[in-house]
């Protein structure tokens, strides 16, 4: 058997005191890797599985110091600013040590599955008096199936409520090894449409939506259905309507649903990892186009809530 | 807020405030009148004279009466702490505070009267010529820094109120006691103890001239009721509008009775509290303790007999709020850095446990929290006592005021307040009763009061650790040599000679308090308040004069223990075990505040070592360290009133000023910025887990044995949205209860709404913040505490969804 404890991931942050992210207060695990490439995507640092620099440009003085600490010579500074050759950059970090303005970060962090499971007891205390738990999101968790279910594991022989934040979107035996461990999913039906769904998330939704029905029939786990509200890609009546639908016959309606609104924290994301986004343009949805959807969900006989 | 609310509360935003010396004036001929009477009569006699002629007035609108200053939103002169300097007076009136031209030229003939007579000039007389206790205070080690021997601390104070000091107490008074019996009763029983006493000691002769005072103080209370009572019947006659005459008349009846007589109703009730707590300010820490117990059977009878319904009564707890809010106050200059945005804690205790363990919440609880939330003003401020069985609805519908962004309710866990006097040898049945005087500090109603709460600067004592004893910037020896940097060989030998120059400066501190309250035991008797605490009339003696059942005189309240914790953790960490950096080129880091590129690295290093507040061990052991040992050295001293020095920890905003007054300290910080606030909060900036992480680090600390703790966090108002926010909230503070943290408090404001504020303020002149215990208009605060609550750890939520 192998040590669950040793198996390494990739992450990009472990967040405590999460309230939306499932029952109680939980702690959720943000793991690198995607396979999708939503054009909204909020956590663009959660695409790639490697490290990658993230500077924040406002915070940098343009001292100069991070130059001589490359070892590739990939920064200069331009209009007062530390410029990055990405196309040189090797992510090796050692810039991040010596800038004094905290304007460098590494993001991605390379760690032991018993590492991750020792930040998550950490706040045991708070999930015994609210009935919360670790959640494990991303990027696409199930894009590291081992170390997800070997986070997991560890959690629940500790006793401690699991959730998976997922787009679905994995072959059925990859879910199998990450199922027996997980309590709660927090399953992402972006849109209904396949061939929409390939236009805004890089890949079809016909796999994404077996899955789901296979999970909350055959495997009798309780789902909670997330849906981004995304203006001008995914919240016309039509497809909200698909998507009542969908989640009122296929699935049932005692399954919870819940509308996400969208907020434009990815875009500086982007620019601080020297990434150019996806051509993409949408605005938050107003409060009242918000309501006249989760009328619709109501109309199904639904329990829908905004926000997570 | 209903129309008269409303109308009440608008006359609350004044452009002036006006400065009035109308009781200065009345004190000073009742003072010199008495000359050479015991101190306790003349104080007695001096109270009578004002309450029998200071300038009284009933406002429209208004249902409770009494009011507290001799002109509307007025603050008077206050005599017993100091003077006013022509420097101090011209500061206020560039403040926005008026006095007319002959009231500030009266003034200076009365300031002339007490030349020599002060609070402050009888400390210096032992003072000054100390050796050991001159430079200590002149340090400003405890704040704020005594520069001259003529100056005194701080300045005088200008406060609506009207009693006597003395002030800054911590206590509660028998308010039970003094609605259902009224002021004859305890009259009556001062008459005949008086026939009781037989002189054969000198506690006897003090005893009569105690209940003599006491007679003389309540019978003026009564006549000052009675003022309003004919006032009220006098503007009744003249009224035309049948609505506001019938008030009035009733107005006339209830002053008329209370609080001479026992109150039968709760609009009786609420008159007599109200009378009662005029005469316990001008204090700015007067506390109501557990109104909602102790107003609760006017309450269920009244309703029960529909007499009154929750709006009446909700309209009255309104109509308080907008009085408490005309009690305003002002202090001198170095003062008002210390406690900003006219500080003040007149603290409502509200639900906790009953003295059988049982739920106290009812009804009233919840109108209290209402009428905080419906008529949002800055004062008074509530504390809500949460136990295991709080319900989730009282939680819900206290963090829906908490939502509303006034800054109140504060949380306190029974379990480690309670623990507290139980540890203290307080019966169970009593700690369970305690209440919250000032800022945060327990106390039992009737039975304890703390009278001296020095603010100490702990990260001073750290740099003159660093420099063998001498203060850096004056170059004197005013500490232990506990040796040069260069013998410490070890962390421990570091921490040991910390510890003992801290425990050195701790006992200056202690003496410092004895002589401070000697000179309040001898200058500022208090017949009032000592008549309403427990068995007062039998033991004959004023508040400062006898031991309480519980002794908790003085305690001693550490400022910037976090700072120094995350210091000596760096130190450790880079000095004595990396040793990447020497104990020599810290200090030359320090000294050049951490200018220059060597510099700049160390102070990178300081950074990033491990700090309190990420529940990591390296750190929070080392606070948990410090505040055990401060705990544990408070109780060695002994107090001038027959007890033991008892450890609390509360901030307030003294760690503004006691920033400004520290150089770098080697956690990273630069001199004179602001240490950490609170006291199991995190330095500024210094956490990065969140609020789960803080709580984890704020419960390694024993909090059990002080008599407060303070812990702030603020909130963006996204972590509040929908009841299941509010719950899972709710379970974050009963867990940190629960593993015994004693104190949270929340401020949800969101950063741009603070920066508009600052940019615009005439457009928020409503919002409040929460600085420290205290509830402020954000606006009326300094702008370096205004910058402060910007920078407060925001924990906003993010981990937002795909
Ligand atoms: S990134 Fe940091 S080290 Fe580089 S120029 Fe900017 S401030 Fe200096
Ligand atoms: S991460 Fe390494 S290669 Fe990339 S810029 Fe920084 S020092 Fe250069």
């Amino acid at each position: 058997m192998t040590n669950l404890s040793a198996v390494e991931g990739m992450i990009f942050n472990v967040q405590h005191y999460c309230i939306h992210d499932g029952p109680g207060i939980r702690t959720t695990v943000f793991m690198k890797g995607c396979p999708l490439r939503c054009l909204w995507c909020q956590n663009p640092e959660s695409h790639s599985m490697c490290h990658q620099i993230f500077f924040t440009a406002e915070k940098c003085a343009g001292c100069g110091k991070c130059i001589p600490a490359c070892p590739i010579g990939a920064i200069h500074i331009q209009d007062g600013k530390a410029v990055t050759n990405r196309n040189l950059c090797q992510s090796c970090g050692v810039c991040t040590t010596v800038c004094l303005h905290e304007a460098r970060n590494m993001m991605g962090t390379r760690v032991s599955a018993g590492e991750v499971f020792n930040k998550i007891e950490q706040d045991k205390i708070f999930y015994e008096e609210s009935g919360g738990g670790a959640t494990l999101s991303g990027g696409e968790p199930l894009f590291q199936s081992e170390f997800a279910a070997s986070v997991l594991s560890l959690c629940k022989k500790a006793g401690i409520h699991t959730a998976l934040e997922t787009s679905g979107y994995a072959r059925w035996d990859i879910l199998q090894l990450v199922l027996p461990y997980v309590d709660l999913l927090l399953f992402d039906l972006k849109h209904m449409d396949p061939s929409e769904h390939q236009k805004c998330t890089g890949v079809s939704n016909e796999l994404i939506k077996d899955n789901v029905i296979r999970i909350y029939h055959q495997q009798k786990k309780p789902v909670i259905i997330r849906i981004p509200v995304i203006p001008g890609y995914n919240d016309s009546l039509e497809n909200i309507e698909a998507t009542a639908e969908f989640v009122a016959c296929k699935l049932g309606a005692s399954v919870p649903v819940n509308l996400l609104p969208f907020h434009r924290l990815g875009e500086s994301k982007n620019e601080r990892m020297g990434v150019q986004g996806l051509l993409f343009n949408s605005i938050p949805p107003s409060e009242q186009h918000l309501k006249e959807l989760k009328e619709i969900f109501v109309s199904h006989g639904l329990t829908v809530q905004i926000g997570g | 807020m209903n129309e008269r609310v409303k109308k009440l509360k608008q006359r609350l935003y004044v452009h002036k405030y006006p400065l009035c010396i109308e009781k200065f004036r009345l004190i000073t001929k009742s003072l010199e009148k008495t000359e050479g009477d015991p101190e306790i009569l003349r104080r007695a006699k001096t109270l009578a004279n004002v309450l029998d002629n200071i300038t009284v007035f009933i406002e429209d609108d208004e249902l409770i009466v009494g009011n507290v200053a001799s002109k509307p939103m007025g603050l008077e002169i206050d005599h017993d702490y100091g003077t006013w300097s022509q420097e101090e007076i011209d500061a206020l009136k560039e403040e926005g505070y008026t006095i007319s031209p002959e009231d500030e030229e009266e003034l200076k003939t009365l300031n002339h009267y007490y030349k020599g007579k002060s609070l402050v000039s009888r400390m210096g007389e032992i003072l000054f010529d100390n050796e050991r206790l001159w430079p200590f205070v002149q340090s400003g080690m405890v704040l704020p820094p005594w520069k001259s021997k003529g100056e005194g601390s701080g300045g005088g104070y200008a406060q609506g109120g009207m009693g006597l000091g003395p002030g800054l107490y911590l206590m509660g008074i028998d308010f039970a006691k003094i609605l259902n019996d009224g002021l004859y009763k305890i009259i009556e029983e001062a008459e005949e103890e008086l026939q009781r006493v037989k002189y054969i000691d000198a506690d006897s002769v003090k005893k009569t001239y105690f209940l003599k005072s006491v007679l003389i103080t309540h019978k003026a209370i009564i006549r000052f009721a009675d003022r309003f009572a004919d006032l009220a019947a006098e503007m009744e006659q003249r009224e035309t509008n049948a609505v506001r005459k019938q008030e009035l008349e009733r107005i006339a009846e209830t002053c008329r009775r209370v609080p001479a007589k026992p109150a039968r109703t709760f609009y009786e009730a609420m008159q007599s509290f109200w009378f009662i707590f005029l005469m316990i300010t001008p204090s700015p820490t007067a506390a109501a303790g557990r109104f909602d117990q102790y107003m609760y059977p006017f309450y269920k009878k009244d309703i029960a007999e529909g007499r009154a319904t929750d709006e009446d009564v909700l309209e009255l707890l309104e109509c308080l709020r907008i009085k408490d809010m005309q009690l305003n106050r002002v202090s001198g200059k170095l003062n008002r850095q210390k406690n900003s945005g006219m500080a003040k804690w007149h603290n409502w205790t509200i639900g906790g446990v009953t003295t059988e363990g049982e739920d106290a919440t009812n009804e009233l609880s919840y109108l209290i929290l209402e009428a905080a939330k419906d008529c949002p003003t800055p004062h008074h401020t509530i504390t809500v006592r949460v136990h295991e069985k709080t319900s989730d609805d009282f939680m819900l519908k206290a963090l829906e005021v908490v939502k509303a962004g006034v800054g109140m309710p504060a949380f306190i866990g029974d379990k480690s307040y309670i623990n507290f006097f139980v540890n203290n040898g307080v019966d169970l049945r009593d700690a369970r009763d305690y209440i919250v005087t000032g800022c945060l500090d327990a106390n039992l109603p009737g039975k304890s009061r703390t009278a001296s709460i020095a603010m100490f600067i702990v990260p001073l004592v750290l740099e003159i650790t660093f420099h063998n004893g001498v203060e850096p910037r004056s170059g004197r020896q005013i500490g232990l040599k506990t040796g040069a940097l260069e013998d410490f060989q070890t962390f421990d030998d570091l921490l040991e000679a910390f510890k003992s120059q801290l425990a050195y400066f701790m006992e200056l501190n202690a003496e410092r308090d004895n002589i401070e309250l000697i000179a309040n035991q001898e200058l500022l008797p208090d017949p009032v308040r000592s008549s309403f605490m427990v068995d007062a009339i039998k033991e004959g003696k004023a508040l400062l004069d006898r031991t309480m059942p519980f002794e908790n005189g003085a305690v001693m309240n550490p400022v910037g223990m976090i700072n120094v914790a995350d210091s000596l953790a760096a130190i450790k960490k880079l000095v004595f075990e990396e040793k990447t950096v020497t104990m020599k080129q810290l200090q030359e880091a320090l000294s050049a505040n951490w200018s220059g590129e060597e510099f700049e690295e160390i102070r990178k290093m300081c950074l990033e070592a491990p700090k309190y507040g990420n529940d990591d061990d390296y750190a929070d052991l080392i606070a948990g360290d410090l505040y055990k040992f401060w705990a544990e050295t408070t109780a060695t001293f002994a107090t001038a009133l027959g007890g033991k020095h008892l450890p609390t920890a509360i901030s307030i905003t003294a760690h503004g000023p006691g920033g400004e007054m520290t150089g770098a300290t080697p956690d990273g910080r630069y001199a004179g910025e602001v240490l950490a606030d609170g006291t199991m909060s995190p330095m500024r900036g210094m956490d990065s887990g969140g609020p789960t992480a803080i709580i984890k680090s704020a419960v390694k600390i024993d909090q059990d044995p002080y008599q407060a703790t303070l812990l702030n966090m603020k909130f963006h108002p996204s972590a509040l949205e929908s009841r299941e926010d509010l719950l899972k909230l709710s379970s974050l503070i009963k867990t940190y209860f629960k593993f015994s943290g004693k104190h949270i408090q929340f401020n949800i404001v969101d950063r741009a709404t603070l920066l508009d504020a600052q940019a615009h303020p005439e457009k928020h002149r409503d919002l409040v913040v929460r600085v420290a215990g205290y509830s402020a208009y954000f606006i009326q605060l300094g702008r370096a505490v205004q910058e402060e609550i910007i920078g407060r750890a925001e924990h906003d939520l993010q981990g937002v969804a795909n």
